[in-house]
């Protein structure tokens, strides 16, 4: 996993957890590429990125001061207002990138913070904590429980989730009103395309950019939304 | 130098020449931080007489310098429109043109009357050339009949400008564009999406739920400035060009190319202030080649 460091000072001062910044890079893709803000640290924003593909090796061949496009902060975040004491940070692989700005504005509402950190196996663990209590969970049992992070979560008075839309479909089963953050295809970001189109039970599709991309679990319907999207660079 | 960027397009006397294309801009109320100083005209996300969901995901993927989509012409049908967008719209100092689908003649009709005379709606556009719908849309647009009877159907129902906008799925785009403009169109827009498709090798399934999508981007530039330059050698009313327009010497090739003026679409996923840098560049280029107007532009445009 990889960490790029943006200095962005208006979407630093202002980005809230779950929301994310629509990224364009010269040579790189036509479409920009969504990125969760990961953690902010004064002026500057932070986005996590895997080394999948092309667009990847572009954006990890930069160097310091090398210029990109940003565009954010897009979509509507999680909801952390008091009342909850405790919150589970639910996260598969890259799905943690909502969740540094999650446990801050958690910590802020006066909640007690759990982190379950699910992944294929420890090479793929997050190791993020940030002093809170951690579960860990891997599907080859090669660090913590043996298994999915869902199937290792505890009770807590609200759960938030980013991960693959299979294991977010997982989390709705057993919190209907876990707020999730979804992948999708994007276009523009911006709410104008209609290409980031998400299922909802109650019939028809709003937009990941702009009503979402965070949801009440049991909102979506996950029979339609694709489970697994090859992207090049995923958000 | 100060350029005379006015043009007059199918009825209307525009500001200047680059319009944002049906499907890419939303109805305009969705990004705040678009410049909108520079824009000619818009022209609203195509619209039928009742709402529709859509289609299901994944709408969109990306291609060699292109993107397919099949969004399935969401909307909230012509009320939803009436009572959400056009308010705004006639509060705004560049002009909206409605882009209208039906599945038969005869609804596009009954749009073009529902939507004539409400304040905000400054003229049509219709489109004959959706690839993603299953009734109507590209049928209408590949048959020179077809495409003069929704074009007839409209045109008696409204006297505000209408255009037509045309799919590049034909042999020769010339016959549809002397169709519709015997029909009573005031300009038309060229051209709308090719028909492409995209398979994802570990599925082995298509890439979009609705099997093809158009195709739009830098991709289709040369094959859309060739188009529209068929069609605007073939008729007198004016053309406005589309087809992957990223920058102003994209959309200066279109303007020399015989059309009057442009529609932006896909560069504005990518850059939300492409139309006023479009803008700009054209002036720019006007000016250092010592042209005071867009109008003094000369065009390559033999006649047939």
């Amino acid at each position: 996993m990889f960490v790029l460091s943006l200095d962005a000072p208006p979407i630093a001062n202002s980005v809230r957890a779950g929301q994310f910044v629509n990224l364009g890079w010269s040579p790189g893709p036509l479409l920009r590429r969504p990125f969760s803000v990961y953690r902010t640290d004064g002026d500057r924003i932070e986005v996590i990125l895997k080394a999948v593909g092309a667009g990847t090796s572009q954006l990890l061949s930069m160097t310091a001061r090398d210029t990109i496009s940003c565009l954010g902060p897009l979509g509507h975040g999680f909801e952390l207002s008091t009342g909850p004491r405790s919150v589970a940070l639910v996260s598969g692989g890259l799905g943690v990138a909502p969740m540094p700005l999650a446990a801050r504005e958690a910590r802020a509402a006066g909640m007690s913070v759990t982190w379950v950190h699910g992944a294929r196996s420890v090479d793929e663990l997050c190791s993020e904590a940030d002093g809170d209590e951690v579960i860990w969970a891997t599907d080859d049992g090669s660090r913590g429980f043996a298994g999915t992070a869902v199937s290792a979560m505890p009770e807590t008075d609200i759960v938030l989730a980013c991960g693959p839309n299979r294991m977010l479909a997982a989390v709705a089963m057993r919190w209907p009103d876990a707020q999730v953050a979804v992948e999708t295809y994007m276009g523009c970001g911006t709410g104008v395309c209609l290409g980031c189109a998400v299922p909802l039970e109650r019939g028809g599709y709003d937009r990941a950019c702009k009503e979402g991309p965070v949801y009440r679990a049991a909102d979506v319907d996950w029979s339609v939304l694709p489970a697994q999207l090859p992207y090049a660079v995923g958000a | 130098m100060t350029v005379d960027m006015a043009v007059e397009v199918g009825g209307l006397t525009l500001r200047g020449p680059v319009l944002a294309a049906s499907g890419t801009f939303g109805y305009g109320t969705e990004v705040p931080l678009l410049e909108r100083r520079a824009l000619g005209a818009m022209v609203s996300k195509g619209i039928f007489l009742r709402p529709r969901a859509g289609t299901p995901p994944p709408r969109i993927v990306e291609t060699p310098s292109g993107m397919l989509n099949a969004i399935g012409l969401q909307g909230p049908g012509v009320e939803g429109l009436i009572r959400d967008y056009a308010p705004q719209w006639a509060q705004w100092d560049f002009p909206v043109l409605v882009n209208i689908n039906g599945e038969t003649a005869a609804e596009y009709g009954e749009l073009a009357a529902r939507l004539d005379g409400v304040p905000g709606v400054a003229g049509f556009e219709i489109n004959i050339s959706c690839p993603n719908v299953e009734q109507g849309g590209l049928y209408f647009g590949n048959d020179p009949r077809a495409a003069a009877a929704v074009t007839d159907a409209v045109r008696k129902r409204t006297d505000l400008p209408v255009w037509v906008k045309l799919t590049p799925m034909v042999t020769d785009i010339g016959v549809i564009a002397r169709a519709c403009e015997a029909a009573g169109a005031d300009a038309l827009s060229a051209i709308n999406t090719f028909v492409g498709m995209s398979i994802d090798l570990n599925t082995r399934q298509p890439r979009l739920s609705f099997r093809t999508g158009g195709l739009s981007g830098p991709a289709i530039r040369p094959l859309a400035v060739h188009l529209a330059h068929q069609a605007a050698r073939a008729v007198s009313i004016p053309v406005i060009g589309i087809g992957g327009i990223m920058g102003a010497e994209d959309a200066l090739e279109f303007l020399v190319a015989g059309c009057a003026a442009v529609q932006v679409g896909t560069a504005t996923f990518v850059n939300p202030n492409a139309i006023a840098e479009v803008h700009d560049g054209i002036a720019a280029y006007l000016a250092s080649h010592g042209f005071a107007s867009l109008a003094e532009l000369p065009r390559y445009l033999p006649r047939d």
